[in-house]
């Protein structure tokens, strides 16, 4: 039995990486601007199609096909930056922007559907099926990559966070927009920043989860509303917190399946998602940002 | 008066015009008209996209002589596989393209949600893809089925794996729809009658994408005979693989077979890789069958779409087959399509032969295989049926 | 209203013509519309300004941003479809009990809207209706959950004495029924935003703190804005039902409450009439474009960034730009 609650820790640690890699753009972009990106998930989808297309192009080159979702991921949140965010800004709604990337996301989610079709891709990489096993534990070295790539990503945010010029640039205009401004700083193009560094994000966990799950035009819907929750029970705009919650989510998601029913791994995500609000609304690891609170 | 006479005049001829116009288009061209209910939009568009293929191909080969004098044409609408988009879809068909015959839906919800729309205005609709017994127990006499419903596919799975595989444990596994819970629950009964014991009736809904951990579940429970599993083939696919992984079937050094229903493709095992190994399940579409119908189909198909034909595309095929068969024996306006098509005894087509109980249901079973996953991924008919 | 400037008074006169126009056009159209496709469009789209109108008066004027929306409607179909299958009630007490459900459930979920605004506000009210939407779908015993519920019958046959029967099988009827519902509410819904309750909306909506300082009691009355709200969208939920004929969860997913807001927002929020248009053009607009095939809805979520990206007051401000341009001089009101 032990080594079962061990094998679903692995699992759930597995899941809950990639939920944190689709959450953390998620909260970057609410960090800085206060504002939610309905079609990240889109680019997440993108991001698996861009790293299947380019991998099977290339042989199996999966290398190359997680750069060209990271480059595609990084052009599209430009696009929808310049072509949505900003436009909307002046307006100063948060709602706006909101329902535009929804009218984006139903737009994408059709055209990869026109172009790519419905039928599930078989997205294989050179280490998708070969499994690892220690006792009765096991674990494919797709799924190491996972912990790996999603390890090092946030390792890497993170330094740049609190250790470049630019990073601290980004934090300072997530505080205060004006004294950002006073500093020498254009926030438009740190905004800029933002994006592309969310969505390349994004696009890189669309090329972890590609292989992992059902590969259509709705795979990364699919994990979108579980990327909300994680992001608020961390924190909006929390690195810190939405780490904690991504592993957590994943975790409940397993520890559900084994001892109650996968039917119900969203009740008790969103349960837990009601409770954390009512009791601390600022999230797991505090970080008081007045306005909302 | 002078002008208004000359008006008078033009406005006759041209009405002339019209009426010879109108009553000679007919003879030259007799129309049967059916509307194809897809689910186009959404991750039910799986469906619609095959059953397209499928129609379109067996437009292309009886438009080229017709059938009695008729031509077939088709207006597809997107019927969502959900009851309020499929509702209106169906609404929108009958009231202004005014078919002759309706083919759909795949998602027995939508059927459901259809079948009283199309009794109130009486135009047959013939169903290949929506496996609830509501359908047609009671079901209504405009609604017909060609493919064995949930109580005939899971009875006989059930069966065959209890005395032929005699396993005795099972565990199943089935998206939360109602094609899902419909089946598995029809199996667990059957299972469970005979002697055998169900340890986990294990549900999850289509946004379920990671199954290791249900994998896990499974592998935890120890003598697993037999795993039922219901859904489509993303995450059928994932499944099975999950389960390799795991070490609980034969493909991962197991000893659990999966079992599954007509609802993976043919391929399904290439995608799947040595995952597959020793799965068994329940094709209606065999695309190596050597009748020489099927192999025409098969060619042509490869032909049109350079691609192999799914159970998906032969059924949607046969549902136009059939509907010519009925013109050639007489049928040319919604009722008279209704009363023979419920009269059809021995239609042949590739997915199988047809002929409905009074029910409207399709009562053979003659095309129901079992197959084998052998270890270079293809497949070995068990010849239980 | 307390004051009655002459000004106001002539406004709240025009309000009534404007009703009476809508009530004449809602009483016209099933004559121009005969078609049952068509028919069952306008009564959806009856359905989406219920909806629409209720989310609109919690988050246009009190500023609460209800993600809620598509679980009152489900809570709306199923409990009163429930209570008629199970209990026996008549359709009218279901309809009834069904609606101060979901206004009751609406209520309850403003105890967050107490605590939190904005976004947090938004996600909390979104996990609840990923948790209602999971309820419906997993307690079988009770809902059937994906199996769904089928043959829904149309509300009773209503006599009156020395009248036609009316039938709701016929969807003319249905929509009359509808339709004049969703036209009450809306009169209700509007003639409370011009009275003080409106400007009590709005000074919570502006600035929580000074209101609290007028003596506003904050709590009661978010509580009774979200009651409203959701129970505008459970009454909507109860037509659902006999309309369809058929319940499955999966019409009340939290996407419907995305759409929902996308109505509010390209109509014009905050203006009650804005939500009306918009629900019809995003209802409509969907069965207009079906002879595009795959392009359709592409089509529709492109028109729904354009719309927001050029009008991002909404219909009615983009109205009122045209109309200030077209006659630049001459004053209106």
């Amino acid at each position: 039995m032990s080594s079962i609650v061990l094998q679903q820790a692995i699992n759930g640690i597995v899941v809950g990486s990639l939920y944190v890699l689709v959450a953390l753009g998620l909260t970057l972009i609410y960090g800085v601007l206060v504002q939610i990106n309905f079609a990240h998930a889109d680019i997440v989808t993108l991001g698996a199609f861009a790293a299947y297309g380019v991998t099977h192009l290339l042989s199996g080159n999966y290398l190359a096909g997680i750069a060209a979702a990271l480059g595609l991921g990084a052009a599209l949140g430009w696009l929808i930056n310049a072509g949505i965010f900003v436009p909307l800004r002046e307006r100063g709604s948060e709602l706006l922007p909101l329902i535009a990337t929804i009218g984006v996301s139903i737009m994408l989610q059709n055209a990869m559907l026109a172009l790519l079709g419905p039928i599930p891709y078989a997205f294989d990489t050179p280490y998708s099926n070969q499994v690892i096993r220690l006792g009765t534990l096991f674990l494919t070295v797709q799924n190491v990559l996972i912990i790996l790539v999603s390890g090092v990503s946030i390792a890497l945010l993170y330094g740049f966070m609190k250790f470049t010029f630019l990073g601290k640039a980004l934090r300072a205009v997530s505080q205060d927009r004006e004294t950002a401004g006073l500093m020498g700083i254009n926030p438009g193009h740190l905004i800029m920043l933002t994006f592309v560094i969310a969505s390349a994000l994004a696009g890189l966990s669309g090329a972890m989860l590609g292989p992992v799950l059902v590969l259509t035009p709705f795979a990364g819907t699919s994990v979108i509303v579980k990327a909300f929750a994680i992001v608020i029970i961390g924190g909006f705009g929390n690195v810190e917190g939405t780490i904690l919650a991504g592993l957590l989510v994943g975790l409940i998601e397993s520890y559900t399946t084994q001892f109650l029913d996968p039917g119900l791994i969203d009740i008790v995500v969103f349960a837990l998602l009601l409770l954390t609000l009512a009791v601390r609304p600022t999230g797991l690891i505090a970080e008081r940002r007045e306005e909302n609170v | 008066m002078n002008a208004f006479s000359t008006f008078a005049r033009l406005a006759w001829i041209a009405s002339c015009v019209l009426v010879v116009a109108t009553t000679t288009s007919p003879a030259a061209d007799k129309v049967i008209k059916i509307g194809g209910l897809l689910p186009m939009s959404g991750p039910g568009s799986y469906f619609g996209a095959q059953d397209k293929q499928g129609i379109e191909l067996a437009l292309d080969q009886l438009n080229k002589s017709g059938v009695n004098g008729y031509k077939f044409e088709i207006q597809y609408e997107d019927s969502a596989c959900s009851p309020l988009p499929a509702s209106q879809a169906a609404k929108r068909l009958i009231d202004q393209y005014k078919p002759d015959v309706l083919i759909g839906e795949e998602c027995s919800d939508a059927t459901l949600a259809i079948m009283p729309i199309v009794e109130q205005a009486k135009i047959p609709l013939i169903n290949a893809g929506s496996s609830s017994i509501k359908i047609t127990d009671p079901g209504n006499p405009w609604t017909f089925r060609i493919m064995p419903n949930e109580v005939m596919q899971g009875v006989d799975i059930a069966t065959n794996a209890y005395k032929r595989l005699n396993a005795r444990t099972a565990v199943l596994l089935h998206e939360n729809t109602n094609a899902g819970i419909g089946n598995a629950q029809v199996f667990a009964d059957t299972f469970t009658k005979l002697g055998g014991k169900v340890l986990a009736d294990i549900g999850f809904g289509r946004d379920v994408n990671d199954f290791t951990a249900i994998a896990t579940r499974i592998a935890g429970m120890g003598g697993v005979d037999v795993i039922p599993t219901y859904t489509l083939e993303g995450q059928g696919l994932k499944i099975t693989q999950a389960l390799m992984q795991a070490g609980v079937v034969k493909g991962g050094g197991g000893k659990a077979i999966q079992l599954g229903t007509i609802w993976l493709p043919f391929g399904f095992e290439q995608k799947a890789g040595k995952a597959a190994l020793g799965y068994i399940r329940i094709v209606q579409f065999d695309p190596t069958d050597q009748r020489p119908q099927v192999r025409d189909f098969v060619q042509a198909f490869k032909a049109k779409f350079n691609l192999e034909p799914t159970h998906l595309n032969a059924h949607a095929y046969d549902q136009i087959l059939l509907i010519a068969d009925v013109v050639k024996r007489g049928g040319k306006d919604a009722q008279s399509i209704r009363d023979t098509l419920a009269q059809t005894k021995d239609f042949s087509g590739v997915t199988g032969s047809v002929e409905f109980d009074k029910t409207n249901q399709n009562v053979k079973m003659d095309t129901i295989h079992y197959m084998e996953t052998k270890p270079d991924l293809s497949w070995t008919s068990l010849k239980w049926n | 209203m307390s004051k009655t400037s002459p000004n106001a008074a002539a406004q709240s006169r025009e309000r009534r013509v404007w009703y009476l126009i809508a009530a004449v056009i809602v009483a016209a159209l099933p004559l121009f519309v005969t078609d049952s496709y068509w028919r069952t469009n306008l009564i959806v789209c009856a359905l989406n300004i219920l909806l629409a109108i209720g989310l609109d008066f919690v988050l246009g004027y009190a500023g609460q941003l209800n993600l809620g929306q598509s679980a009152f409607y489900g809570l709306g179909a199923y409990s009163s479809t429930l209570l008629v299958l199970k209990l026996g009630l008549p359709f009218w007490a279901a309809f009834a009990i069904g609606t101060l459900m979901a206004g009751a459930a609406g209520a309850l979920l403003s105890f967050f809207a107490v605590r939190l605004r904005g976004h947090y506000l938004a996600i909390a009210s979104l996990g609840f209706a990923v948790i209602i939407y999971q309820i419906l779908l997993n307690w079988i015993s009770l809902t059937q959950g994906p199996l769904g519920i089928y043959g829904i019958a149309p509300p009773p046959t209503v006599a009156f004495p020395g009248l036609p029967q009316i039938a709701f099988g016929d969807l003319r009827n249905l929509f009359y029924l509808t339709a004049g519902f969703t036209l009450i509410v809306y009169v209700l819904l509007d003639q409370m935003v011009h009275s003080p309750i409106g400007e009590t909306l709005t000074a919570i909506r502006e600035d929580e703190v000074s209101a609290a300082s007028l003596g506003i009691d904050g709590p009661k009355w978010k509580a009774f804005a979200f009651a409203v709200s959701s129970a505008a969208a459970g009454a909507a939920g109860c037509f659902y039902a006999p309309l369809v004929g058929t319940l499955v969860p999966d019409a009340f997913f939290v996407s419907e409450s995305f759409m929902i807001l996308a109505m509010v927002i390209v109509g014009g929020m905050g203006t009650l009439v804005g939500p009306v248009f918009g629900a019809v053009l995003l209802t409509i607009l969907p069965e207009f474009l079906r002879s595009l095939g795959d392009m359709r809805l592409i089509i529709y979520g492109a028109s729904v960034t354009l719309a927001v990206l050029f009008m991002p007051g909404g219909i009615v401000e983009a109205f009122h730009l045209l109309r200030h341009r077209l006659f630049p001089e001459g004053e209106m009101r």
